[in-house]
C-alpha cells in the first residue's frame, strides 16, 4: 500500500492515532533509558576488582565484651580464631583486617609524600591494618619490593612499613619507583597490583595496607578467608560454629563471598535498573494492548471496506500486510518522536542519578524491539481481517 | 436513588457486553496508579516534616574551625568536642544539645547473652527539642557525666519484659547503669537530627546516654568521625575532648529571626576571634542549617526514589493515554446505543449522568486494583531497596490522595469519549 494512503488511513482516526503515538513515544523513551541504565549497572558489576571474588569469604564480626576488644585479650582472640579457621577443610588462607575490600566507605585517610604534600596528596584512601596473610588471601601480585612478614604496631616508635597499590604509588610518586620512599603513614615496603577498595574513595583502586595489630575493634573487624574453589559453601556453613566455639562473646554481622559483597555495592543501581526494566516491560505490554485494540477495532469498524477490497481482487496477504503496515508506520512515527522524549528523559534523569548519554545504535535496537512487539500484538487482528469474505462487500449495497 | 440503580444497571450490562476491553482499561489504569502511588509513598514520607511546628526553629551550626587551610571548603559535617564547647558558651539559643550515635551491648546480668543496641549519646535538651515523649521516669538533671540511661519502650519490653523499670540496673557494655526513664512510642521519620550519610533513613535509637559519659567510656561514633591532627580514637576522654576529633552533631533552638541573626553574628565573631588567636587558618565558612533543609544540605536526598518518581509519573501518563484509547474504542463501539437513547428522548444531561456513573464504577474497580498493585510494588521496592523500608507505610491521608487521583484519572479517561457520545451529530452517529 502506498505511503500516502497509509497516512490517509491514519488521518481518519486522528484522536486514536495521536493517543497511540504519544504512548509509543513515551514507551520508547523509557525503554531506551532503562536499557542504558541496565547496561551501566552490568558494566559496574563486571568491572575488574583484582580480587578472587567467588572463593573468598568475608566474616564481619565484633567482640561483645570490652575486654575482648582490647589487647592482650584481642590479640589472643585473633590468634585463636585464625588457627581454628585454618583447620577447616577447604581453607587455603585466612587473615584479619580492620575492614574488607569492596565497601562503600570505611576507615580512610590521606596518603602523601611528605616532601610534596599538596602535589602528591591522595585523599580518602582506604587504610587497612592486616595480618601478613592478607596478600595471600586476596592473591595480590607483588609488583615491586617485599611484603612485610611481621606485624609492627601502626602507632609504635618505628613506623610500620606500608604496602600500596600500583595506581596509588603512581599518584603519590609521579610514576617513579616507590619502594624505599616515605609516605606520611610510613616507609613503602612493596607495591601490589590494584584492587577495588572503597566506592566513595577518591579512586577505587587506591589502597594503603599495613601489617600490624588491630588498633581497636570498636567498629568491628573482618576475617578474610580464601577457600578451594569447590569448598566455599561448606566452609561458609562451618564458620559460625567454628568461631562460636573459639569464643562465644562475639557478634557475627554477616558472612559473605566477595562476589556477594560486590553485588551489594551496586544494590541501589541494581534495584533501580530492575524496577525500570519491570516498568519498561509493563509499558511494552500496555503498548501491545493498545496496538492490538487499535487494530482489532479498526478491523471491526472497516469490515465492509475490507470486504470491498477483497471483492475487487485484493489478496489475503495484501490485506494482512496493509494492516501490519499501518501499525508499523505508527510505531516508526512514535519512535521518531520517542528519540526526542528519550533525550529529554535522559537529561532529566542525569540531574538526579548517574546515567550514560544516548548513543546512535540504542534507538535502533529499541525501535526494533518496539516493532517486534507491535507486530506480535497486531498479528491476530490482521489475521481476522484476512478472514473477511468478499461477500461482506454486498452488505454495503 | 432508583435512577442511580438504573444507571448502575445499565453500566453493568455495558461491562458484561464487552468485559475484556473494560477489564483491560481498568487493569492498565490500576497499573499506572499503583506503581505511581507506591513510589509516591516513599517520596512523600521521606520528604515529610517530622516536626512541622519546630523545623524552622531548630538549626545545625557548622564552623570551619579546623587545623588546615582551605579556601573553598564546606565546614566538616560533624564538630569536635572543643568546638561544641565554644558554641555552647552562647546563651542565645532557647535549647541546645550535642549528640552522636554509637553501638553497644545491653544485658540484665553477666550470665545473660548480650543484645546489640544502638545508643544515642546526647544532652538533656535533646528530649525537649525533638519532642521525645517520656512514658516513665525523668531525664538527666544536668549535662554532667552519670551512669544513668533512658530506654526506648521497645527495648525495655525486649530486655526486661515491661516498661515500668525506672530504678532498675542494666549492663551496657559490661558497665552498670541505672534506668532513669523509659520513652513512650516514638519514631521520628525521617530522623533529621542525624541526617549525614543518609542516617535519616534509620530508626531512632534504643538507649540514651549522657554525652560526658559517652566520652568518658570511649564510645566511638558509629556513623561518622574524623581527625584533622594526631588525635587517637581510643582516647576519647582526653584526645577526643582536646584535639580535632570530629564526631558530634550539634543542634540549637532559635525561636525568632532576631535570635537566628544574633546567633549568626555570634558564630562569625567566634571564628574571627579564633583565627586572630591563631587557632585555625581557614576563611570563615559558617553554616547555620535549618532542620527541614538538613538532608538537602548534606546531599542525602534519595536519588533513586527521585529518578523512579520521574519514570512512574511517565508511566502513569502512558497508562492514562492508553486507558483513554481503550475507553474511546469502547464508547465508539457502543455509540449506536447512545445515539438510539438520544433519539428516543434521553437528553444530554441524562447521558452525562450515565457516563458519570460509569466513571464512578470504573474508579471503584481501579482503586481496588491500584491498591493491590501498589501493595505488591511497595513490597518489591522494599526488597530491592531495604534501607527505605521504614517509609513504606500508608496512612489515611495517602489513601485519600490515591482515591482522589483515581477519580481524576478515571474522569480524564472517560471525558473525551463521553463528550463525543453526548455531543456528536445524532444523524451521523445513527448511520455509523
Amino acid at each position: 500500500m502506498p505511503l500516502h494512503l497509509l497516512f490517509k488511513s491514519l488521518q481518519r482516526r486522528k484522536v486514536v492515532t495521536t493517543l497511540l503515538l504519544v504512548q509509543l513515544a513515551m514507551t520508547f523513551a523509557l525503554l531506551l533509558n532503562s536499557i542504558l541504565l541496565a547496561q551501566q549497572t552490568r558494566q559496574q558489576l563486571q568491572q575488574s576488582t583484582g580480587l578472587p571474588l567467588q572463593q573468598t569469604l568475608q566474616v564481619q564480626l565484633k567482640p561483645t565484651t570490652i575486654a575482648l576488644r582490647q589487647y592482650p585479650a584481642l590479640g589472643d582472640l585473633l590468634t585463636r580464631q585464625l588457627e581454628a579457621i585454618r583447620t577447616v577443610p577447604g581453607v587455603v588462607a585466612v587473615a584479619y583486617s580492620n575492614q574488607g575490600p569492596l565497601l562503600q566507605g570505611g576507615n580512610n585517610g590521606n596518603v602523601e609524600d611528605p616532601d610534596r604534600e599538596e602535589l602528591s596528596r591522595a585523599n580518602a584512601v582506604p587504610l587497612y591494618t592486616v595480618s601478613a596473610d592478607f596478600f595471600n588471601v586476596l592473591q595480590l601480585q607483588v609488583l615491586a619490593g617485599e611484603l612485610p612478614q611481621h606485624e609492627i604496631a601502626v602507632d609504635g616508635v618505628a613506623k610500620s612499613p606500608v604496602v600500596i597499590t600500583q595506581s596509588l604509588a603512581n599518584k603519590v610518586f609521579d610514576d617513579k619507583p616507590a619502594v624505599g620512599r616515605l609516605v606520611n603513614r610510613g616507609p613503602v615496603a612493596a607495591v601490589v597490583a590494584d584492587f577495588y577498595g572503597q566506592r566513595w574513595a577518591g579512586t577505587v583502586n587506591y589502597n594503603s595496607i599495613q601489617v600490624a595489630p588491630l588498633l581497636g575493634v570498636d567498629w568491628g573487624y573482618s576475617l578474610l578467608i580464601r577457600t578451594t574453589s569447590d569448598s566455599t559453601t561448606k566452609v561458609r556453613q562451618a564458620l559460625t560454629q567454628v568461631l562460636q566455639q573459639v569464643d562465644s562473646n562475639i557478634e557475627i554481622f554477616y558472612i559473605r563471598t566477595l562476589a556477594e559483597q560486590q553485588q551489594l555495592l551496586y544494590s541501589n543501581e541494581f534495584g533501580l535498573a530492575s524496577l525500570l526494566s519491570l516498568l519498561s516491560a509493563l509499558m511494552l505490554l500496555v503498548s501491545m494492548i493498545s496496538s492490538y485494540s487499535n487494530a482489532y477495532f479498526h478491523t471491526l469498524k472497516h469490515q465492509q471496506e475490507i470486504g470491498i477490497k477483497r471483492a475487487l481482487g485484493a489478496s489475503k496477504g495484501r490485506i494482512f500486510t496493509e494492516l501490519l503496515s499501518e501499525n508499523w508506520l505508527t510505531t516508526a512515527l512514535g519512535a521518531v518522536a520517542g528519540v526526542g522524549c528519550a533525550l529529554v528523559l535522559n537529561q532529566v534523569l542525569a540531574q538526579v542519578i548517574s546515567i550514560p548519554s544516548l548513543n546512535w545504535w540504542l534507538p535502533l535496537l529499541t525501535c526494533t524491539v518496539l516493532l517486534l512487539c507491535v507486530t506480535v500484538a497486531t498479528w491476530y487482528p490482521a489475521t481476522i481481517a484476512t478472514r473477511i469474505s468478499p461477500a461482506t462487500a454486498t452488505k454495503a449495497l | 436513588m432508583e435512577q442511580l440503580f438504573y444507571y448502575l444497571k445499565v453500566s453493568w450490562f455495558s461491562i458484561k457486553r464487552a468485559p475484556l476491553p473494560y477489564m483491560l482499561t481498568v487493569l492498565i489504569l490500576s497499573l499506572g496508579l499503583g506503581v505511581f502511588f507506591s513510589n509516591a509513598t516513599f517520596y512523600y514520607r521521606m520528604n515529610s516534616d517530622p516536626l512541622p511546628d519546630k523545623s524552622d526553629k531548630l538549626f545545625f551550626p557548622m564552623l570551619m574551625l579546623v587545623p588546615y587551610q582551605c579556601s573553598d571548603c564546606k565546614p566538616p559535617p560533624v564538630l569536635s568536642y572543643s568546638n561544641v564547647a565554644k558554641l555552647d558558651v552562647s546563651t542565645i539559643p532557647s535549647a541546645k544539645a550535642a549528640m552522636y550515635s554509637a553501638d553497644g551491648y545491653l544485658r540484665q546480668h553477666a550470665a545473660q547473652p548480650p543484645t546489640p543496641v544502638t545508643v544515642r549519646i546526647t544532652q538533656r535538651d535533646f528530649f525537649s527539642m525533638f519532642d521525645v515523649p517520656l512514658l516513665h521516669g525523668t531525664i538527666w538533671a544536668d549535662n554532667q557525666a552519670r551512669d544513668e540511661l533512658l530506654l526506648s519502650k521497645a527495648t525495655a519490653e525486649k530486655i526486661l519484659g515491661r516498661t515500668d523499670v525506672v530504678g532498675q540496673q542494666l549492663l551496657l557494655d559490661d558497665r552498670l547503669f541505672t534506668i532513669i526513664g523509659v520513652l513512650d512510642d516514638w519514631q521520628m521519620l525521617p530522623k533529621l537530627y542525624d541526617a549525614y550519610n543518609r542516617q535519616y533513613l534509620n530508626p531512632v535509637e534504643d538507649v540514651y546516654l549522657p554525652l560526658e559519659s559517652g566520652y568518658d567510656y570511649n564510645y566511638l561514633s558509629s556513623t561518622n568521625s574524623s581527625t584533622f591532627d594526631d588525635a587517637d580514637f581510643r582516647k576519647l576522654a582526653t584526645d577526643g575532648r582536646n584535639k580535632a576529633l570530629h564526631q558530634l552533631q550539634y543542634w540549637v533552638q532559635l525561636d525568632t529571626p532576631a535570635q537566628q541573626q544574633a546567633y549568626r553574628q555570634f558564630m562569625a565573631n567566634l571564628v574571627t576571634d579564633e583565627k586572630a588567636a591563631g587557632r585555625h587558618p581557614s576563611a570563615e565558612a559558617n553554616q547555620l542549617v535549618m532542620l527541614r533543609d538538613i538532608v538537602r544540605y548534606f546531599g542525602g536526598e534519595s536519588a533513586d526514589i527521585k529518578a523512579f518518581a520521574i519514570v512512574t509519573l511517565l508511566f502513569l501518563l502512558v497508562s492514562v493515554f492508553n486507558a483513554s484509547h481503550l475507553s474511546l474504542n469502547r464508547y465508539l463501539s457502543n455509540q449506536y446505543e447512545f445515539s438510539l437513547r438520544r433519539a428516543l428522548g434521553a437528553n444530554r444531561s441524562q447521558l452525562q449522568m450515565q457516563l458519570l456513573v460509569d466513571m464512578g464504577l470504573m474508579s471503584t474497580f481501579t482503586l481496588a486494583g491500584a491498591a493491590v498493585i501498589a501493595y505488591g510494588c511497595t513490597k518489591l521496592m522494599n526488597s530491592l531497596w531495604p534501607a527505605n523500608h521504614l517509609f513504606a507505610g500508608w496512612d489515611v491521608q495517602l489513601m485519600l490522595a490515591l482515591a482522589v487521583l483515581t477519580l481524576f484519572c478515571s474522569y480524564l479517561v472517560t471525558l473525551y469519549p463521553s463528550l463525543r457520545a453526548s455531543f456528536g451529530s445524532l444523524n451521523k452517529q445513527l448511520k455509523e
